[in-house]
C-alpha cells in the first residue's frame, strides 16, 4: 500500500509540481493551501510524512508543526520543511519546533525523492 | 516639500501598478506553463509505453534499444529540470510582495513628510524648522520601525539552482 504524504504550499505551481514528484515516485499525496488546511486534513487522515512550507496565509509552516506535534497521532510523524527560507535562525526554529530536515526551494525532485525514501522508505 | 512628496507619491503608484500586472501576468504564465508540462509529460508516458509495446512485439536491434533507452533517460532529466525551473513563481510572487509592502511603506513616509512638510514655510526661523524635522524625523522612525517586521526577506535565491538539503 502507497505512502501518503500531506505536502502544504500556499503556492498552486508548487503544490502541483510537489505532487506530481511525489506521485511519480509512487506516493499518494494529499494537499493543502495553507497551514490551517494542513492541521485540518492531517486530522482527517494521519499520513505517513508531512512536507510544508513556511511562510503562508492563515498560519504558516512552523505554527502547523507545533500544532500537529500537539496532536498524540503526530508525535513521530516526520515532517520536513520545503521552503524558500534557508537562514541558520529560521531551520534552528523549525529544529525546535518539531521538524525533521530542511529543503529550500526551488527542489530538485530526484534529490526530493531521495530524501522522502530514506524518511520514510 | 508636500509637492515633491506628492510627485514621489505618484510615482510609487505607478511602480505598485506595474508590479501588479507582472505579479497577474506571470500567475497566467506559470498557470499555462504548469498546464502544458502536465499535458507534454502525459503524452510523452504514453508514448513511451506503445513504444514498451512494440519493442516487445518486435525484435529490435540492440542499438536501437540502447538509443531508445537513452532518450528515455534524457528525457527524465529534462523533466527534472522542468520541475525545478517552474518553481520560479513561488520566489518571485513572494519578492513582488515584499517589494509592495516596501513600496507601501514609503509612499506613507511620504505622506508624513506632506504633512510635516506643509508647516514648514521659508519664513520660520531657524528653531522652527528644526524643530518640525525632529518631528518629521520621529514620525519616520517610528513608522520604520513597524514596518520591519513585515519586511523580513524571505527568498535570498540569485538563481534557479536546486537549494540545500538538511535532516536534523
Amino acid at each position: 500500500m502507497a505512502k501518503t504524504i500531506l505536502a502544504v504550499d500556499d503556492s498552486g505551481s508548487l503544490r502541483q509540481m510537489v505532487a506530481f514528484s511525489l506521485k511519480a515516485a509512487g506516493y499518494d499525496v494529499v494537499s493543502a493551501v495553507d497551514g490551517q488546511d494542513g492541521l485540518n486534513k492531517a486530522k482527517e487522515k494521519t499520513v505517513d510524512l508531512v512536507l510544508t512550507d513556511q511562510n503562508m496565509p492563515i498560519m504558516d509552516g512552523l505554527t502547523l508543526i507545533k500544532n500537529l506535534r500537539d496532536l498524540g497521532s503526530y508525535q513521530k510523524v516526520p515532517i520536513l520543511m520545503l521552503t524558500t527560507e534557508s537562514s541558520d535562525e529560521m531551520k534552528a526554529k523549525g529544529k525546535a519546533a518539531g521538524a525533521n530536515g530542511w529543503l529550500v526551494k526551488p527542489f530538485d525532485p530526484k534529490r526530493l525523492i531521495e530524501v522522502v525514501q530514506k524518511v520514510i522508505g | 516639500m508636500t509637492a515633491v512628496a506628492e510627485h514621489g507619491k505618484q510615482h510609487l503608484l505607478e511602480v505598485e501598478a506595474d508590479l501588479m500586472q507582472t505579479t497577474f501576468l506571470l500567475s497566467g504564465a506559470i498557470e499555462k506553463l504548469g498546464a502544458s508540462f502536465m499535458a507534454i509529460h502525459e503524452t510523452v508516458t504514453a508514448q513511451q509505453q506503445r513504444i514498451d509495446s512494440l519493442i516487445s512485439a518486435i525484435e529490435l536491434p540492440q542499438d536501437e534499444v540502447q538509443s531508445i533507452t537513452e532518450y528515455r533517460e534524457k528525457i527524465g532529466e529534462e523533466v527534472n529540470a522542468a520541475i525545478t525551473g517552474l518553481q520560479f513563481q513561488d520566489m518571485t510572487s513572494q519578492l513582488i510582495a515584499r517589494t509592495i509592502k516596501r513600496m507601501n511603506g514609503l509612499s506613507e513616509l511620504l505622506a508624513a513628510l506632506a504633512t510635516h512638510g506643509d508647516g514648514m514655510e521659508t519664513e520660520h526661523e531657524h528653531e522652527d524648522i528644526a524643530r518640525l524635522l525632529a518631528e518629521m524625523n520621529a514620525s519616520l522612525s517610528t513608522r520604520n520601525d513597524e514596518l520591519k517586521g513585515g519586511l523580513r526577506k524571505s527568498v535570498a535565491q540569485h538563481d534557479m539552482d536546486s537549494g540545500e538539503i538538511e535532516l536534523f
